[in-house]
């Protein structure tokens, strides 16, 4: 009997250990916010990305229109995998894209821009990421579509196909 | 002889056992006095008590806050909630910058005031300590 | 072209590993045929990773942005040196280099270990091929190297330019040498339990990847810590850092390894030790990768990071422990001679008392790294554990842990009388006075640091002494432990008698304190290939009226834009001088920090000692 009690507690506390590991990783950091689906977008003000006007978002973002909120980001390799859907949305007439430059520097975001093209209406800057912990992203890319204020659909990471058809579809 | 050899293996286990406990109980209470606590600003402002403990808070330094003079370097520390003062006199790391995140390791004056003995050095701008993330997360 | 390659060799690399695995399962009772073959297929597997290697290699030589690596650790502007130690300092390049190593390690094992019985060698290799292919997988399923991007850019994002230093280019590898060495012991541990094959001999033969991994381990901290004391900027170099501490607890373990091998190859003793201890070491070790990898921790040293990798690691690490724990339980036997041969004076006690300190800092450090974690997950209370946790449990049992130390190396085997007593006593009461007066002069009011200085000289003198002493030949052994008191010495003094100052300045001002003089003459700005450069000019008098001249650095890198400041360190025999210098953010003021740091290059003198006590003791064994 003595023999089995110290495998049997000494796999348990292991065990133990692996659980804290585990919940562990789940709060590590990388940001976890909450999911913002059907929910009213955050307002915020932000700098223009091409003059450094500041406005507020409640002037942007009517009633009655579609949009589509970018987040993105010279150094994000899947920004770059994205683009070619984005600009194939830009064409949409009733959609109108608007790009979140998040923590990024001017220089690369311009090079960024017209080595693949632009394919938004109106872009915002947020070099420190405030304005994306508003909208409770998770990282770069992301993508939201909106309309009268609310959040409609989601895209956490680098749009494709399938994603583009369902946006396609609701905006029809 | 059988009964040597019992009492033997019962005076070990009695040994091992009781540094065991010895051991369990100097490093909890260790613990205890040398753990420190990390807060926001936020959590500063509904702190109960001031006592001498060792603290770190986090968040970021409020733009044009930093002033510099030949002694000390002052600056602000806030969750875009609410904000501390912190008064510091050491080096600062390369990555301290308005508008970035920053933790300072130190002890409250009172409630808006904290005296910094150091603030931490990152290696990795993209990186946020999650205590800055968690603090600025909770506005 | 160049990752396309090693995406390939990295993919055949996993089938050969496989095909090791099945070749020597059926082959098992064919020791002939096994014989002939395992070698080759162990060198295929290495040769197809280095490949893998170089592939990446090439990549980052060439600025191939059109892998995803290379673009977000790279630049066309780095110098050469540092594109290609760029290749291991990222995460994905990194693992690569654990794989190869993994790799090279198994083939030297099969490749040195001939004499060994067949079943023995073929078993080890299983266990660590399912390492390799751990590794393997997590390579090519979560951290690829060799992603391709499209379109490609232009230009790559550059490597952190904290990274940009030669002995961090350097330490993962060795640091990763260490490491790897400690699965060759786990493995093989594993495997001569479960073939019955703990004996003398295995102690023999496994001691040497012991003392290796060891060696290697501890130069990798040995760097760490250089540029921790160059680079970051704060004059130490240990922080008590969760990072650091990763690297410090295998130290621990596999210090404990050697002395208990020793045991066990003369006397066939402490085998439950031996297979414990190798089990731990690797798990520290893989624990270490798992920690600092998830981005769990928090420590300055950490990296952004993706939670993926780190479940994956956590599930790989948990599948190992929980192997390794069915094999214990399972298939070691006890120890066969159970005589209780239990003196309380002999080498062994001193070891078996040494053994248990160091578990207990092994514990010490294990539970000021983890329990931040723990708690965070239990009451979500954030905190961090400062180095007055480490200092106050660790220092005080450093004092008999130390006279173990001194008078264990002079016991016999078994059962003994002290040897010239009389020697003992008189250097014990002369490290006493000298303590003493230490303790009077310098007005340390510490009564367990006048104590410990006083049981270090004790140390100290010891070993001093028996380099002089024919009776007492184990030549590397004194200079290890001889390093290590030089060591602790080199550390107290340098903790006592450090000074620093810390101001704020501009270009013309002047700090001036009873003990110092410090004019800030000028500063001069110069454009580098990849950095800014801001060279200030300090002239500094002290209180004998030398004035020597201190030119820190600040560094603004252009890719990624960070700032980092180069210490300025004036090194002499006695002690460091060290400035740096950096600027707050658009104030004409410079933050300015000057330090004395005594004794400081004796530091990593004594740790250059250690390691070659275990350097000359694998040299010994050879000439046997």
């Amino acid at each position: 009997m003595k023999i089995r009690v110290i495998p049997i507690i000494t796999t348990i506390f292991f065990i133990i250990i692996f659980i804290l590991f585990y919940r562990g990783l789940e709060n590590s950091n990388i940001y976890v916010p909450k999911t913002n689906i059907n929910k009213q977008i955050p307002t915020f003000n932000a700098k223009l990305y091409n003059s450094s006007e500041e406005v507020s978002s409640s002037k942007i973002f009517k009633d009655n229109q579609f949009y589509l909120m970018n987040i993105w980001s010279s150094w994000c390799v899947p920004c770059r995998d994205e683009h070619g859907f984005l600009k194939e949305l830009s064409d949409e007439k009733n959609l109108k894209l608007i790009g979140l430059n998040y923590k990024d520097n001017k220089e690369s975001a311009n090079k960024f821009l017209n080595e693949l093209g632009n394919p938004y209406d109106i872009i915002f800057s947020d070099p420190k990421g405030i304005i994306a912990i508003d909208w409770g992203a998770y990282g770069v890319p992301e993508t939201y579509l909106i309309k009268n204020k609310m959040i409609i659909k989601k895209t956490i990471g680098p749009l494709d196909k399938n994603s583009i058809m369902e946006i396609k579809e609701i905006i029809k | 002889m059988y009964g040597r050899k019992v009492k033997l293996r019962f005076f070990y286990i009695l040994l091992i056992l009781t540094t065991l406990v010895l051991t369990i109980f100097l490093i909890l209470k260790s613990l205890e006095q040398n753990v420190i606590y990390f807060q926001s600003p936020s959590e500063i402002k509904n702190i109960s008590e001031i006592d001498n403990k060792k603290l770190r808070v986090g968040g970021m330094v409020k733009k044009d806050s930093i002033l510099i003079n030949s002694e000390e370097i002052n600056f602000i520390i806030t969750d875009l909630k609410n904000e501390i003062n912190v008064i510091y006199s050491g080096v600062v790391p390369n990555l301290f910058e308005e508008g970035k995140g920053v933790v300072a390791e130190g002890y409250l004056k009172d409630r808006n005031f904290f005296m910094a003995i150091k603030i931490l050095a990152k290696h990795d701008e993209n990186y946020m300590p999650p205590e800055v993330k968690a603090a600025l997360e909770e506005k | 072209m160049a990752s396309l390659i090693g995406f390939y060799s990295l993919v055949f690399g996993i089938c050969s590993s496989v095909a090791i695995i099945i070749f020597s399962i059926q082959n098992f009772r064919n020791p002939k045929k096994l014989n002939e073959k395992i070698l080759i297929l162990t060198f295929l597997q290495f040769f197809l990773v280095t490949i893998s290697f170089l592939g990446l290699i090439i990549s980052f030589v060439n600025s191939d942005f059109s892998n995803e690596t290379v673009f977000n650790h790279s630049h066309t502007t780095k110098p050469l040196f540092y594109k290609i130690s760029g290749s291991w300092g990222n995460h994905e390049g990194s693992l690569l280099l654990w794989l190869l190593v993994l790799t090279l390690f198994i083939f030297l094992f099969i490749l040195k270990s001939g004499k060994q019985p067949t079943q023995y060698r073929i078993l080890t290799l299983l266990f660590q091929e399912i390492i390799i292919i751990g590794f393997f997988i997590f390579l090519l399923k979560t951290s690829s190297p060799f992603n391709y991007i499209y379109p490609i850019p232009e230009e790559g994002l550059g490597l952190n330019p904290i990274l940009q230093d030669p002995s961090l280019a350097i330490h993962p590898p060795i640091l990763y040498f260490g490491y790897v060495g400690t699965s060759i012991i786990f493995s093989s541990s594993l495997s001569a339990m479960v073939v019955n094959y703990i004996s003398k001999e295995w102690a023999k033969h496994i001691k040497v990847w012991v003392l290796i991994s060891w060696i290697f381990l501890t130069l990798g901290i040995l760097l760490g810590s250089i540029w921790a004391y160059y680079e970051l900027g704060w004059g130490g170099f240990w922080f008590w850092d969760p990072v650091e501490n990763v690297s410090l607890m295998p130290w621990f373990a596999l210090t404990t390894l050697i002395h208990c091998i020793l045991v066990l190859e003369k006397r066939l003793e402490l085998t439950s030790w031996v297979i414990i201890l190798s089990i731990t070491t690797f798990t520290l070790s893989m624990s270490g990768t798992f920690l600092v990898r998830s981005g769990i921790l928090n420590s300055v040293h950490t990296f952004a990071n993706d939670p993926e990798r780190g479940l994956f690691i956590l599930i790989f690490l948990f599948t190992l422990i929980f192997l390794s724990l069915f094999v214990f339980f399972f298939f070691h036997k006890k120890e066969t001679n159970n005589k209780s041969s239990f003196f309380l004076v002999s080498k062994e006690t001193s070891i078996i008392l040494n053994n248990w300190f160091m578990m207990y800092f092994l514990s010490v450090v294990l539970v000021g790294t983890t329990y931040p974690i723990f708690l965070d997950v239990i009451s979500s209370d954030k905190i961090s554990i400062g180095p007055p946790f480490y200092h106050k449990l660790i220092i005080p049992f450093l004092i008999p842990f130390l006279l173990a130390m001194t008078i264990g190396p002079r016991l016999k085997w078994i059962k003994s009388d002290l040897s010239d007593k009389f020697i003992l006593i008189i250097f014990f009461i002369i490290s006493l006075l000298l303590s003493l007066y230490i303790v009077k002069t310098l007005k340390i009011d510490f009564l367990i640091n006048s104590i410990l200085i006083s049981f270090v000289f004790y140390l100290f003198f010891i070993t001093l002494r028996d380099f002089f002493n024919k009776k007492y030949n184990n030549l590397s052994q004194n200079i290890a432990h001889f390093g290590f008191s030089l060591f602790l010495l080199s550390i107290i003094f340098n903790n006592i008698l450090s000074s620093e100052v810390i101001t704020n300045l501009k270009v013309g001002d002047t700090f001036k304190s009873e003990k110092l003089k410090i004019y800030f003459e000028n500063i001069t700005q110069k454009n580098e290939k990849n950095f800014e450069s801001f060279v200030g000019e300090f002239v500094v008098e002290n209180s004998q009226g030398d004035v020597f001249i201190m030119k820190p650095e600040l560094r603004i890198y252009n890719q990624p834009n960070i700032a980092t400041s180069e210490a300025y360190i004036r090194t002499s025999l006695f002690s460091d001088k060290f400035m740096t210098m950096n600027l707050v953010q658009n104030q004409e003021y410079f933050n300015v920090r000057y330090q004395i740091k005594p004794l400081m290059i004796w530091i990593w003198i004594s740790v250059l000692m250690i390691t070659l006590g275990g350097l000359m003791s694998i040299i010994k064994k050879n000439e046997n």
